[in-house]
């Protein structure tokens, strides 16, 4: 049976590979496709990183591509360190890398299905994925998210990065606060990219029955995240400094990302609907690394624009948010018409009760649950606007405490969710 | 003149006479047929309809989310009455066909027969109405949170246009099933549909240059405006 999946799971090729290599200590995953132009710089990175940091243990890296047609495989098999000047010279163990291209369908998900799945084969004590198009990366990331799990015993190690105050605002106004108030862990980039996690929880990813469901195509960040918090598995953070990547078009269809991204978080509370709910306030994650302040590139905002959105919602998408939307959450959006830009506001509760409308409504099933998740993007938007306008003049840390005030009230409302998602159960015998 | 009586005149009656009361039977079988078929079909119309009811069929059609389908495909979210009433009807167009085959009168065999094989036309054109109706809700949903997500000004006209334009193919498509005006449907059909397109090109074409200007900047990040905004969402 085990090997039936296997031979699904991965290439005859990689399977023998595996077989010949029989066992490692630790395994580094880099999910890719098309990234010729930073892929080979993440593989010196973690190959310096490996050497620097875990010098005696066996160590292996597995790149899982999906079908890049633009060198990216050959950068990963060609990159190499000259570990000389980086002041590296202790005795190295073989490093094996294992470049493979991952069945299923095509996503970051099936790559790291991959990746989990030659790291159980081989009995890895820890287990680290880093996105292909880091440019940030430095040798420490591989010892941040590995040293955790190897020496401290922690399952989980979720990345902290530095950002700009407008950069990840998904995260930062949703993904962050719901998850925090959901599951009673302060993680602050649950859907980072880069984690680190043990032998142990890679079992049970791997025995998740996810592979053939959008987890596979996206959303894996939020699932390992949300899996491993509500399995209780010991989770803390790492400080990885800034976090820079390939540019991606900024509006590169906000809705689809909206989709993905909220789809999996809505989901994920409906399959751990017997954890969340007896979860109150939030406990602080422990958190690795030394901290530093960096400088973070100015990011330009079109406030206006967003702010049309928003009323362009309000003005056609009414009938739709009627049905999502509590009629007083619906009144009091409604009640931001009129307002100049610089005083356009949102407040923390009215957001974090339009999130909860909408993950009752999606539990409901009130509406086709993908037109539900892309009405929420002038919603979004609009709360966006509100957070630009509000910490316009005040510095990133400043706007952080923003945003930590905004989980607090998230957490402080959390009944109300109980109360609209618990509605819903009774509505249904 | 009492010969000319009897061929003339008491004959004709007494044939008529003779049919009339040949076809009594069969007037009291078409009455006894609709006397127990119409309170039968009323009966258990009102019964599966409880007994749906009962079974808790409404909490479930909220649940699997059919009475928020109902309600934007315009119908009233209540799918035990609906079933019910479907079912009333069916019976109570039977029992009528049934009622006019026990007359056996040649004319009205025939009405019988054609409408007994025009009800899968029937059924099949309701179908495809309905449908057309859900799909319709759907697309114009759909269009319009598309639309509005693009930051597309004249959203609901394109929601609007997209559903009509399903519904104009599913009316279509009814009218060809059920045989009516079948050319005339089709040519119908083609030169609104057509027309529409013409109008919507030549309005988007004429009328709205900067908007598919700026659209189309926008979807190959040429835009000025798109540059100026470096935000990041995840």
């Amino acid at each position: 049976m085990e090997q039936d999946a296997a031979s699904v799971i991965l290439q005859e090729r990689t399977a023998a590979q595996v077989r010949e290599i029989a066992q490692a200590d630790i395994l580094v995953g880099i999910p890719s496709f098309n990234n010729a132009a930073t892929i080979g710089h993440v593989v010196k990175a973690v190959i310096a990183g490996l050497a620097k940091y875990f010098p005696d243990q066996r160590a292996i890296l597995v790149n899982s591509d999906g079908g890049s047609t633009d060198g990216t495989t050959e950068a990963v098999a060609s990159a190499s360190v000259d570990l000389g000047p980086m002041l590296i010279t202790d005795r190295q163990s073989l490093l094996h890398r294992i470049i493979t291209p991952y069945p299923g369908i095509p996503g970051k998900g099936s790559a790291f299905r991959t990746v989990f799945e030659v790291a159980r084969r081989l009995n890895v004590k820890a287990c680290a994925v880093v996105d292909a198009d880091v440019r940030s990366i430095t040798p420490e990331w591989i010892e941040l998210l590995l040293q955790p799990v190897l020496n401290e015993g922690f399952d989980y190690v979720a990345p902290y990065y530095l950002r700009h105050k407008y950069d990840g605002t998904i995260t930062n106004s949703i993904v962050y606060p719901l998850t925090r108030a959901l599951y009673g862990v302060q993680i602050r980039q649950p859907i980072g990219g880069d984690f680190g996690f043990s032998g142990k929880l890679v079992g049970h990813y791997v025995d998740k029955h996810v592979w053939e469901s959008d987890v596979a195509r996206f959303g894996i960040d939020i699932w390992m995240t949300t899996e491993a918090v509500a399995l209780g598995a010991r989770v803390c953070q790492s400080f990885l400094g800034a976090k820079i990547h390939d540019p991606k078009d900024p509006a590169a269809d906000l809705s689809a990302m909206l989709t993905q991204v909220m789809g999996a978080v809505f989901a994920l509370m409906e399959e751990h609907h017997r954890v969340w709910p007896f979860i109150q306030g939030s406990n602080p994650v422990p958190l690795f690394g030394f901290q530093y302040e960096v400088g973070v590139e100015p990011v330009n905002v079109n406030v206006d624009r967003m702010i049309a959105s928003f009323r362009q919602g309000l003005a056609d998408l009414r009938p739709i948010w009627e049905v999502m939307l509590a009629p007083e959450t619906l009144q009091a959006l409604a009640a931001t018409e009129g307002t100049p830009a610089h005083g356009f506001h949102i407040s923390d509760e009215l957001w974090a009760k339009t999130v909860f409308d909408c993950a009752a409504a999606f539990h409901r099933r009130v509406l086709n649950r993908e037109h539900l998740i892309k009405a929420m993007t002038a919603l979004y938007l609009g709360r966006t606007a509100s957070f630009v306008v509000e910490t316009q003049g005040l510095t990133t840390r400043e706007a952080e405490d923003c945003i930590e005030r905004l989980g607090t009230v998230f957490e402080r409302l959390k009944p109300y969710l109980l109360d609209r998602w618990g509605a819903a159960e009774e509505a249904s015998p | 003149m009492k010969e000319f009586w009897d061929s003339a005149l008491l004959e004709p009656l007494a044939t008529v006479g003779t049919r009339i009361v040949q076809f009594l039977p069969n007037l009291l079988a078409a009455f006894v047929i609709l006397a127990v078929g119409w309170p039968l079909a009323w009966a258990l119309g009102r019964g599966v309809e409880r007994g749906l009811r009962m079974l808790g069929v409404d909490h479930l059609a909220d649940r699997i989310g059919l009475n928020a389908v109902l309600t934007r495909g315009g119908l009233k979210p209540d799918p035990c009455h609906f079933i019910g009433r479907t079912l009333y009807w069916g019976l109570l167009v039977l029992t009528i066909i049934a009622s006019l085959g026990a007359l056996d009168v040649t004319p009205i065999n025939q009405f019988a027969a054609s409408l007994l094989s025009y009800i899968p036309h029937l059924i099949t054109a309701g179908m495809i109405l309905i449908a057309g109706l859900f799909l319709s809700n759907f697309v114009a949903r759909a269009t319009l949170i598309t639309a509005v997500n693009a930051n597309f000004r004249p959203a609901t006209t394109a929601a609007g246009l997209a559903k009509w334009g399903v519904l104009l193919v599913a009316l279509a498509m009814a009218l060809e099933q059920l045989g009516i005006a079948r050319n005339i449907v089709v040519v119908g059909f083609g030169i609104v549909f057509g027309g529409v397109v013409l109008a919507l090109a030549l309005a988007f074409g004429l009328g709205a240059t900067n908007l598919a200007k700026e659209f189309l900047e926008r979807q190959f990040g040429k835009s000025g405006a798109r540059a100026k905004d470096d935000l990041t969402h995840l």
